[in-house]
Formats: C-alpha cells, sequence, structure tokens
C-alpha cells in the first residue's frame, strides 16, 4: 500500500477512496462554462445533467483524498481518457467514486500508471461512469507519446 | 440544436468551428479544477501548473504554457452533442489519447466520422472515430467514441 503521501508513490493494487460528494449544479455549469459546452442539458435547471468527463475531476478528488502531499517532485502528464457511460449523471446527486492502481509499469524510461475509476449514485449503488485513466509520472520533459500535465 | 431524427452512415464526417487555444482557455480549465473540488460558489485558484504559468511550464523542460488534454476531449465531445443529441452524455463511450502538445494560440478543430452503424432494440449505436487537428491539419489528440441514439 503506497497511498497516504505523493501521487508518484501509487503502485498497483493500491485503493482510493471510497470518496461521497454532492454534484452541485454551480460545479456543473462552471465545468461546462470552463469547457465551453453551452447544451441545454448541463446548464438548465430542469433535467440538469453533468458532462461525463468530470469523472476525471474524480480522480483528482481521489489523489487528493489518499495522497495528501501532492503531486510529487515532477509535473505528471495525461496520456490517456477512457469513460464508459452507464447512465447520466444527475445535477444534486450524491456520489460516491472509487479508485483502483490497476497497473504501473515502466515503458522507455517512463512511469505508466493506469487508474480504473468508478462514478456511483451514493444511495443505489447504480454505476453511472466507469473511467480508465492514464499518466506518466515522473515527467521531466517534452516527449513524443505525452504532453500534457497535471490532469 | 441537433436533429436526433436524422440518421447517418459509415464514412459520414463532422467538423466543429476552429477554435484558437488562447491562455484565457488554458486558464478556464486550469480554475475550474479547484472550483468543482472545492464548491464555494466562487471561482478558485491552484498552484501554478504548466498550463497557466510559463515560469513553471519552463521548468518541466516545456517551451512554454500548454494546454490540457482534456479541453481538447471536451471539444469532441461538444461536436457530438451537436450532432447527435445529448443522447452523448447519457450512454456510450469516448476514448481519446493526447499525441502532440497544444500551444497557445493553436488552432483547433474536432473532427468525427462514422466508422459504423448498427441498429437493434429501436436504437442505433455509432462507433465513431474521433480526433482534433491543429492549424497545420496533424492531429494532437485522437481516439474512438460509441454513441447511442434511439431511432
Amino acid at each position: 500500500m503506497t497511498t497516504g503521501r505523493y501521487v508518484s508513490d501509487l503502485d498497483e493494487g493500491d485503493v482510493l477512496g471510497p470518496v461521497e460528494y454532492t454534484i452541485s449544479r454551480f460545479v456543473i455549469r462552471e465545468y461546462a462554462h470552463a469547457v465551453e459546452l453551452h447544451e441545454d442539458c448541463f446548464q438548465h435547471k430542469n433535467g440538469q445533467i453533468a458532462p461525463p468527463t468530470m469523472v476525471h475531476l474524480d480522480k483528482l478528488r481521489l489523489y487528493k483524498h489518499a495522497c495528501p502531499a501532492g503531486t510529487g517532485p515532477h509535473a505528471r502528464v495525461h496520456v490517456e481518457y477512457d469513460a464508459t457511460i452507464h447512465a447520466p449523471v444527475p445535477a444534486e446527486a450524491r456520489l460516491k467514486i472509487e479508485g483502483r492502481v490497476s497497473s504501473r509499469y515502466l515503458k522507455r524510461g517512463r512511469d505508466y500508471v493506469h487508474m480504473e475509476i468508478e462514478m456511483r449514485l451514493a444511495e443505489t449503488n447504480a454505476l453511472l461512469v466507469s473511467y480508465r485513466d492514464t499518466v506518466i509520472l515522473s515527467y521531466k520533459g517534452e516527449e513524443k507519446e505525452g504532453n500534457r500535465a497535471n490532469g | 440544436m441537433a436533429d436526433t431524427t436524422k440518421s447517418f452512415e459509415p464514412g459520414q464526417e463532422f467538423t466543429s468551428r476552429m477554435r484558437m487555444m488562447t491562455r484565457e482557455r488554458m486558464r478556464w480549465y486550469v480554475d475550474a479544477q479547484p472550483t468543482v473540488a472545492l464548491d464555494t460558489g466562487r471561482i478558485e485558484r491552484q498552484e501554478p501548473t504548466i498550463h497557466d504559468d510559463d515560469d513553471y511550464a519552463r521548468s518541466q523542460g516545456l517551451p512554454g504554457i500548454i494546454a490540457d488534454g482534456m479541453v481538447s476531449t471536451n471539444w469532441i465531445m461538444g461536436l457530438l452533442i451537436d450532432t447527435f443529441g445529448d443522447h452523448v452524455a447519457r450512454g456510450g463511450s469516448l476514448r481519446t489519447r493526447y499525441i502532440k502538445p497544444v500551444y497557445e494560440d493553436d488552432k483547433l478543430t474536432s473532427h468525427a466520422r462514422v466508422t459504423s452503424a448498427e441498429k437493434a432494440d429501436g436504437k442505433t449505436a455509432y462507433k465513431l472515430e474521433v480526433w482534433c487537428s491543429n492549424g497545420n491539419g496533424d492531429p494532437v489528440t485522437v481516439g474512438e467514441a460509441t454513441v447511442v441514439v434511439p431511432n
């Protein structure tokens, strides 16, 4: 178990969470504005739902919960987003998120980490979104394969 | 608004309007992260990142700030919603990989191409190839999506 300090310490088998929170109308609108998703389903009060891409921020929520010392010495590179939507994410819902580091390996001198995250309704445990996130840790410069950090 | 009564054929391609990846657009996503996490009803800020602080980006080996990959992922999702309606946020899947950096003032266009359309149980499941290209026409974000639309 390598949770409890830096994100860069995470290793295969680590479980992050569960963490519960309520997804407010305000944060859905703020996120949607930030990424220019101006569709009614994200902005209007009646039947408002969250962009499913917000599951990526659940990874950061889980990092904060499980790795309170922060990222570690180097910026992290987000290389892949892979989400399956099982049901819409309703505004004002109480959500339960949990993550599991499914693998960590070295490839061409870089540390790859895959994390599987599930977002569920806290009350019923119904699965809303399953997400597989891939990052490179210990990023030290511009590389061909990955180019985003802190994601 | 998408015309969800339309049906689409394999090979059909959709393209968004071009958007410039300005410094402001990068910062909007940076600020969205603590704003969503803290949910105070105010815009929150975070520590410098490679997406909003040139000095920090250069300290990490980059020539300057680069965009978070999730911005292009969301722009692709926006194109899919504009085409297929908000079914895109209620089911299906989206996978994106970040293969080239997106720098300040790069001109990004989102694309989607139908690769298959299967009708069953009163619904059509479309599979699509998706990507974002820069002003040189080079893909910077690539991936696949599945969109399920009622007939």
